[in-house]
């Protein structure tokens, strides 16, 4: 297959795709200075290897990729090459802008629907130290991706756009699988429960969380509700609850930056609903701490 | 119709169950944690999680199922996994997660007290053997290691302690809890003074030793009004899983034993004397002061075959472990006694009784060409057995053993419980109730009510289900396999060290 490199503004193939920075199918012969510079990411960089191996520094970390893997750059993430060389071999890369100064990285061209774009958002933001996956599969669609970017027959915009797609895909349940094994669901849950509490503040829908352990809906909140005794979101508030609870107990921090930081709507619906558990109302629980537990000592 | 209710705080989820007067189970609900393991010898979890959770579950439970039903609470009583250990400052607020038992951060703390004559005199006076398990060890952990923790701490406390706090405003522990702390003196009921000065601690930082059947506990005004209790509702102290366990598997006679395998497991005795082990390798934790609990736990029990599953099951159909482990078991079922002269040593965790030894590891022994999968399978089950009978033969040093009482996951699975019965050449039998702590907290909770005259009394009323005969045959085969899983352990001890210091250093 021919070597090609395409920019935007400058390759005539990527004229109907804004979306598409760049794309490029290179076989690099030589070892030459400067040819993979350290640069933070502006948008999403894919690569693929199919051929020989290279060492490049990922987030301030060390990888070595060989035919078969697949790194995911995300914006603000850092990657080049050790030395600031390529490497010998062949590999494919794209690079993707996103929507949204990068809160939403795939844009209005993906055909996915609007739930599955957010899960693909969570799964790839919650992921991202994970930047390098065994993805052989990918090495068709980029195949046919250069083929329908050069050819440009009949439906090719529709196609090439459905392959962007069809990659997120595969990239996203790749993840999911390297992550969370079948076999251990208590494992899966302590995941989810770890990424739930470091964002409490997002509303997660049950959509999110599912998309996190890489099952549908249904089978979450059954498997969710048969394993912890609770609903999908009443176990998010239950941590939200928990969280909240240390906040009041530690700190001076007022009661609605406490609901608003742990994922409540408002200091009204925070003290509803802490109430309706514990019977005190935020401030009461705070001023009532302390004389019960002061211990003499 | 009134009712008793049971809160279990168990390692990895709280249960909560209520009886009516007569012992008939009415409803029960759980609820689970997460345990976090940030180092690879921590395990933690967080109190607030825990109590939220508790507070859920129980809230859940009395409005949907209890009070529906027209029951009236008239006694709530807690139990608990043992070893717990939490450090709060001075106004009761945790500095941190709670450490489980399987937490082996003490490792080298444990290792230099058991060599030394004051690790001797520790164990003898509070009956808990030497182990990174105990709050013993666990605080003088934090001394040495976290000194900034551990002086901004003015309490320590088991995870019930707190729920119970949390609840009523008393800072508490009942006697089976402090026995399992390597703290408290079991011959005096005080708080130990060489163990105190070990760990570096006053009585001031620990809480209130109470019998197992203190109640001069009320719920704060708001819990009542939440959870729509009346102010009488008795709150009981209750007891820790151990003992609960014991006292619901129906083995107040003398010649009796229980075998509790879940996750980790144990074999236990109840008594009205200490046993003392030159060789420390069981413990004696009180249920009251005239009845010991005498045992050895494993670190190695369902967890182990659970562990297999996950490597080695077959997930293509079933998603679920459960469904997966039952067709392990199915497969085994066709293999031979011994499995084809294959030994499985169990100790991924590490081990508790009767070797006590953090660094000992699993091993398969005796792998020939012709062993296949199914081999395996019912090598891991007959290890995690060989150990449960380890244990066993260590208290029958002490105790003429002649039957045996099982409860926990493995009692449902009749093949392992026909396993036990030809290992230990014994008859074994089912209990008619799933839930033996449950059962246990309802029988102490009765007793304290006046319903039953005494434990004794009480335990009467637990019955049995099934018995399993043993095959003398079969015993035959397993007391000779048991000698080689026995010598092998000996034969290994310094390779367990080895390969567990090149795991440290080796392993991410």
């Amino acid at each position: 297959m021919n070597q090609l490199i395409l920019r935007q503004g400058i390759s005539k193939e990527l004229a109907h795709f804004s979306h598409i920075l760049e794309f490029a199918h290179r076989k690099n012969n030589t070892i030459q200075l400067n040819s993979f510079n350290s640069n933070v990411a502006d948008c999403i960089c894919l690569y693929y290897i199919v051929d020989g191996k290279f060492t490049w520094e990922i987030d301030s970390q060390q990888h070595t990729l060989y035919p078969g893997d697949f790194a995911v750059i995300l914006p603000g993430q850092r990657i080049g090459g050790e030395s600031g060389i390529l490497n010998i071999g062949m590999l494919f890369w794209i690079k993707i802008s996103t929507e949204d100064c990068g809160k939403l990285l795939l844009g209005k061209w993906s055909g996915l629907t609007k739930k599955e774009k957010l899960a693909i958002n969570q799964i790839l933001l919650v992921n991202k130290q994970q930047l390098v996956l065994k993805l052989k599969e990918a090495h068709l669609l980029m195949q046919n991706l250069q083929q329908e970017l050069q050819n440009e027959e009949v439906g090719f915009y529709t196609r090439v756009n459905q392959l962007l797609d069809e990659l997120f895909v595969l990239i996203s349940r790749q993840l999911i699988r390297q992550n969370n094994s079948r076999r251990d669901f208590p494992q899966t849950f302590l995941k989810l429960e770890q990424t739930l509490r470091q964002n409490l503040a997002h509303q997660w829908t049950v959509e999110e969380m599912a998309a996190l352990t890489g099952m549908g809906t249904t089978a979450f909140t059954e498997k969710v509700k048969s394993y912890s005794g609770f609903s999908p979101l009443n176990y998010l508030i239950n941590i939200r609850i928990t969280e909240a609870t240390k906040l009041l107990k530690k700190t001076e921090v007022n009661v609605t930056d406490i609901a608003l930081s742990t994922g409540f709507y408002s200091s009204q619906h925070f003290s509803t609903t802490f109430k309706k558990l514990t019977g005190y109302t935020p401030s009461e629980f705070r001023k009532n701490k302390t004389p019960d537990y002061q211990y003499t000592s | 119709m009134n009712c008793i209710v049971i809160i279990e705080m168990g390692t990895a989820a709280v249960r909560v169950c209520a009886f009516d007067l007569s012992g008939n189970l009415i409803s029960s609900s759980k609820g689970h944690y997460p345990t976090f393991h940030e180092q690879p010898d921590h395990s933690e979890q967080d109190p607030e999680q825990m109590f939220i959770t508790m507070l859920y579950i129980l809230k859940n439970l009395l409005i949907e199922k209890i009070y529906p039903k027209k029951y009236t609470v008239t006694c709530i009583c807690f139990g608990s996994s043992m070893h717990s250990l939490l450090a709060v400052d001075k106004d009761g607020i945790p500095l941190g997660n709670a450490i489980t038992w399987a937490d082996n951060r003490g490792k080298k703390e444990a290792a230099d007290l058991k060599k030394s004559s004051l690790g001797e005199e520790i164990y003898k006076a509070t009956g808990t053997p030497i182990h990174p398990m105990s709050s013993l060890i666990k605080i003088a952990w934090m001394k040495n290691h976290e000194p900034e923790k551990f002086r901004m701490a003015k309490k320590f406390m088991p995870i019930k302690t707190y729920i119970i706090q949390q609840l009523t405003g008393a800072c508490v522990i009942d006697y089976s809890i402090a026995s399992a702390t390597g703290l408290m003196n079991i011959h005096n009921l005080t708080w130990d003074e060489a163990a105190l000065n070990f760990a570096g601690i006053t009585p001031e930082e620990l809480p209130d030793l109470h019998p197992v059947f203190y109640s001069d506990l009320t719920l704060k005004k708001e819990y009542q009004r939440v959870l729509k209790l009346q102010p009488t509702v008795k709150i009981l102290i209750g007891s820790s899983d151990g003992c609960l366990a014991t006292l619901g598997a129906g083995v107040w006679k003398n010649r009796m034993a229980t075998i509790t395998i879940e996750d980790s497991g144990a074999f236990r005795i109840i008594g009205d004397k200490i046993i003392e082990d030159p060789k420390q390798q069981i413990f004696n934790y009180l249920l009251t002061e005239k009845h010991i609990i005498t045992g050895g736990p494993t670190s190695n029990g369902g967890v182990i075959f659970n562990w297999f599953a996950k490597q080695f099951g077959d997930f293509r159909e079933a998603f679920d472990i459960d469904q997966s482990m039952e067709m392990l078991i199915e497969e085994a079922a066709g293999v031979e006694v011994g499995s084809g002269g294959l030994i499985f040593l169990p100790f991924l965790h590490g081990e508790r009784a009767p070797i006590w030894n953090p660094n000992s590891r699993g091993c398969y022994f005796g792998v020939n060409i012709r062993h296949e999968r199914k081999h395996f399978i019912r090598a891991t089950i007959e290890g995690i057995l060989f150990e449960m009978y380890s244990i066993g033969r260590t208290l029958e040093q002490h105790r003429h053993i002649e039957s045996l009482s099982i409860n926990g996951s493995f009692a449902s699975i009749p093949f392992c419980t026909q396993i036990i019965a030809d290992i230990f050449n014994k008859p074994v039998s089912t209990l008619s109730h799933a839930d033996s702590i449950g059962k246990g907290a309802f029988l102490l909770s009765a007793t304290e009510m006046g319903i039953y005259p005494s434990l004794e009394e009480a335990s009467k009323t637990v019955t049995m289900h099934q018995t399993y005969l043993p095959n003398a045959k079969n015993h035959e085969v397993y007391a000779q396999y048991f000698k080689v899983f026995e010598s092998l352990i000996t034969k290994v001890a310094e390779e367990f060290d080895f390969i567990s210091d090149l795991q440290q250093r080796y392993s991410q």
